[in-house]
C-alpha cells in the first residue's frame, strides 16, 4: 500500500511539473454534463452485466458467442454507429457514444464477471437452481465494490475513442486535452480521482 | 401563387438555418485579452470588432473605425458610431483603450496580441482614438485587424455580428443587429478533433462545411463543391546545424515528393518565403557540398502528424540515394515546441501559419522572433529592417537575399486548404481562411 501510495505521489508530481509547452490557451470548464451522463452510463453497464451473469453463470465465460463479440475493437463500434446512424436523425452525440460504448464494453465485463464467479458443480448445481441463484447473488455482491473501482477508470478512459469520432466533449477527452494543453493543476485533479479509486479499491481488497 | 408561397418558404426556411461546423480543439472561454489559438481567434472575429479589418484580397478595410488619418509616428482612428455591445452598451473609445492596455500590461495576455501592440502608444482622442508606434504604419493597419475590441473590464464582451451561447460541447453563434448585416442566422460549432468523423460528418450531411483530410483520391458527396484555399501556412525544417542539411533538403523537396502525394492539401514549397506574400522564389545561395557533413540526420516532427511523417518518410528514400541516413524522430507536439523554444535541437519539422503580411516573416529574424528557434543574427539586420516601409519595396529583396545567405529555416510544404461546403451557402475563401476576412461570414448567404 505504501509503495503504491508513493508511485501515485510520485504520478501527482509529474502531472504538477509535465515537461513541455503549449502555445495554446486555457480549455473550456470541466463538462459536468456528459461525465454524469457518462457515470450513469457506467452504471447503466454495471447493471446490466450483473443480470446477465446472475442469470446465465459461469458458463457464460467459456462460449464462443462472447469471444467473437469480444474481439470487435471500440473503434469499430464508434465507426458503424457513425455509418449506421440515420442521416435524417442529424448528428448522433452521445446517444450513439452510449450505444457503441455498451456494445464495446458488455462482452469484457461479462467475461470478467463470469470468469470469477466460483464454479457451481457438483455443488451448489446438485441442490438445485434455488441454491445455484443464491450462490450467484452472494458472490457478486462481495465482488461488485471491488469490480467497479477496478474497471471504472478503464471504461472512462475508454470512452476517449467514441468521444473523437462522435464529436462528444466528455470526461476521457477531457484528460487527455488538459495533457496536450498542459494544463497543470487540471491533470493532478485527475490523477488524484484516479489515486483515490485506487485507494478505495485496496480497502476494499483488505 | 402556390409557386411564390413554396418560394418564400423556401427562402425564409433557409434564412434561419444554421451553418454547422466543427472545432478541433476546444476553443476555452471568449476572451479577447487572453484568448489564443485557431478555434479562439475563429471565435473572436465572429463575436468582436477589430478597428480595422482585411478583405479577402489582404488589403486593410474599415471596421470598427470608418475611417483613419496619417499622424507624425502613427495614426487616429475615428470609430464608427452607434456601435454596440453584445450586452448592449454602446462602444466607447475608452473601451479601445482598455483593451489595448491590458493586452500589453497582463502577463498572460495572449502572446502574438503583445507582439502586435509592442512598443505602441495609444491614447482617446475625441471620437476616436491615436495610436503611434515605430512600426512600420502600413504593417500597424494590417495587425490591429487581429485585435478585436472588448467592453472594458468585460474581456469576454464583444461587439461583433454573432452572440455567442456555449453549452457543454457546443458553441452556438447567433446573428445580432450589426453594421456588417450578417446574411445568416448563425453557427453551430460541435467539437470533432477526428479528421474521419469529420469526413463521415460531411458524408451524412451533418455538417455545413468541414476541411478534408489530406488524402488523394476523395470526392465531395452530393450536395456539396470543394473549395481551394491557397493559406500562408507552410511546414518548416528549422537547423541547428547551420544552412548545408538546408541546402541538400532544398534539392530533396523538389525530388523526393511525386504528384499528388497529398492529394491537392500540400505541395513542395518553391522558396525560403511564402509565396502567398507575395515574395518571388529564392534560393539558397551556394551549391550543396559533394560530401555531406554527417552521415546520419536526426529530424524531429510533431508526434500525430500524418502529413509531416509521410514527407519525412519521402525525404528519406531520396537522402538514402545520396548516402544520407535521415531519421524522424516523433516527438510529443508539447515538448517538440518546449525544444525549439529551448533551441535543443538539430533539425526541428512544424508546421507554421504566417500572418497575412509580409512582415510576418521577421520572425524568423528578430531577435526572439516567434520562429527565430536557431537564433538567427545578422550585423545588417536592423539596418534593413528599418527600411521595410512598403510591401514590395527594394529592401525586402535585399534582406530575402541577406537571410537566403544563411537561413536558419526552410520551408518544405505549401498548404493549400480544401474544404467542402453545402451547394447553398455561398461564401467567400480568401488566404486567411474563411472566418478571419471582412466582411467574412457577415456575407455568406443561403441560396435556394
Amino acid at each position: 500500500m505504501s509503495k503504491g501510495l508513493g508511485v501515485w505521489a510520485l504520478a501527482l508530481l509529474l502531472g504538477v511539473l509535465i515537461p513541455g509547452t503549449s502555445r495554446g490557451h486555457a480549455l473550456g470548464p470541466f463538462p459536468w454534463l456528459v461525465t454524469a451522463l457518462t457515470l450513469g452510463l457506467c452504471l447503466a453497464l454495471a447493471a446490466t452485466t450483473l443480470f446477465l451473469v446472475e442469470r446465465l453463470g459461469p458458463v457464460l465465460a467459456a462460449r464462443p458467442p462472447l469471444a467473437l463479440w469480444e474481439a470487435i475493437p471500440d473503434l469499430l463500434w464508434g465507426a458503424l454507429a457513425l455509418v449506421c446512424w440515420p442521416a435524417a436523425w442529424g448528428p448522433p452525440g452521445f446517444p450513439a457514444l452510449a450505444l457503441a460504448f455498451l456494445l464495446a464494453a458488455l462482452p469484457g465485463e461479462l467475461r470478467w464477471l463470469a470468469q470469477t464467479l466460483p464454479r457451481e458443480s457438483p455443488f451448489p448445481a446438485a441442490w438445485g437452481p434455488r441454491a445455484i441463484r443464491i450462490s450467484r447473488r452472494l458472490a457478486l455482491r462481495s465482488l461488485l465494490p471491488r469490480w467497479l473501482l477496478a474497471r471504472l477508470p478503464l471504461w472512462i478512459t475508454a470512452t476517449l475513442i467514441l468521444e473523437r469520432m462522435l464529436g462528444v466533449r466528455g470526461p476521457s477527452s477531457d484528460w487527455m486535452m488538459r495533457l496536450a494543453f498542459r494544463d497543470h493543476w487540471g491533470v493532478a485533479c485527475w490523477i488524484l480521482g484516479f489515486a483515490l479509486l485506487w485507494v478505495l479499491l485496496q480497502r476494499e481488497g483488505a | 401563387m402556390r409557386l411564390m408561397v413554396f418560394l418564400m418558404a423556401t427562402c425564409l426556411s433557409l434564412a434561419a438555418q444554421m451553418v454547422q461546423e466543427s472545432f478541433a480543439v476546444d476553443p476555452g472561454p471568449l476572451d479577447f485579452i487572453r484568448g489564443d489559438g485557431q478555434e479562439q481567434i475563429i471565435l473572436q472575429m465572429l463575436t468582436g470588432d477589430a478597428l480595422t479589418g482585411v478583405s479577402a484580397s489582404g488589403q486593410p478595410v474599415a471596421r470598427l473605425a470608418l475611417d483613419w488619418k496619417k499622424r507624425p509616428g502613427g495614426w487616429c482612428f475615428t470609430l464608427r458610431p452607434g456601435v454596440r455591445f453584445a450586452d448592449g452598451t454602446p462602444l466607447t473609445p475608452e473601451d479601445v483603450v482598455w483593451t489595448f492596455r491590458e493586452i500589453q500590461n497582463c502577463p498572460r495576455a495572449s502572446l502574438s496580441k503583445r507582439t502586435y501592440l509592442a512598443e505602441v502608444r495609444i491614447t482617446a482622442e475625441g471620437d476616436g482614438v491615436r495610436l503611434e508606434t515605430p512600426k512600420p504604419l502600413s504593417r500597424l493597419l494590417l495587425e490591429l485587424a487581429r485585435l478585436p475590441v472588448a467592453r472594458r473590464q468585460h474581456p469576454g464582451v464583444g461587439s461583433g455580428p454573432f452572440a455567442l451561447e456555449t453549452q457543454g460541447g457546443t458553441w452556438t453563434l447567433r446573428a445580432r443587429p450589426h453594421f456588417l448585416r450578417p446574411r445568416i442566422a448563425g453557427f453551430h460549432f460541435r467539437l470533432i478533433p477526428d479528421g474521419q468523423a469529420i469526413l463521415q460528418n460531411l458524408r451524412k450531411g451533418w455538417l455545413t462545411l468541414g476541411t478534408v483530410p489530406p488524402r488523394p483520391g476523395l470526392n465531395p458527396p452530393p450536395g456539396y463543391r470543394e473549395i481551394h484555399q491557397p493559406t500562408h501556412a507552410q511546414l518548416l525544417l528549422f537547423s541547428r546545424l547551420g544552412s548545408a542539411p538546408l541546402k541538400h533538403f532544398e534539392v530533396w523537396r523538389r525530388e523526393a515528393i511525386p504528384d499528388n502525394f497529398f492529394g491537392a492539401q500540400a505541395r513542395p514549397s518553391g522558396g525560403l518565403w511564402p509565396e502567398s506574400l507575395g515574395f518571388p522564389p529564392c534560393a539558397i545561395q551556394g551549391a550543396p557540398g559533394r560530401g555531406l557533413p554527417s552521415p546520419r540526420w536526426e529530424v524531429c516532427y510533431a508526434a500525430g502528424d500524418e502529413l509531416a511523417g509521410r514527407l519525412l518518410l519521402a525525404l528519406r528514400e531520396r537522402a538514402r540515394q545520396d548516402g544520407t541516413d535521415l531519421v524522424p524522430v516523433p516527438v510529443e507536439p508539447g515538448l517538440l515546441l518546449e525544444r525549439l523554444v529551448r533551441g535543443g535541437f538539430g533539425l526541428a519539422c512544424a508546421m507554421n501559419l504566417f500572418e497575412p503580411h509580409p512582415w510576418s516573416v521577421l520572425d524568423y529574424m528578430e531577435p526572439g522572433g516567434a520562429l527565430n528557434f536557431c537564433r538567427w543574427q545578422h550585423p545588417r539586420y536592423r539596418e534593413l529592417a528599418g527600411q521595410l516601409k512598403e510591401p514590395g519595396s527594394p529592401p525586402w529583396a535585399q534582406l530575402q537575399a541577406l537571410w537566403a545567405s544563411q537561413p536558419g529555416a526552410l520551408p518544405l510544404l505549401d498548404f493549400t486548404s480544401v474544404i467542402w461546403v453545402d451547394r447553398r451557402l455561398e461564401v467567400i475563401p480568401s488566404a486567411l481562411g474563411l472566418y478571419l476576412t471582412t466582411p467574412g461570414p457577415s456575407a455568406w448567404i443561403w441560396t435556394p
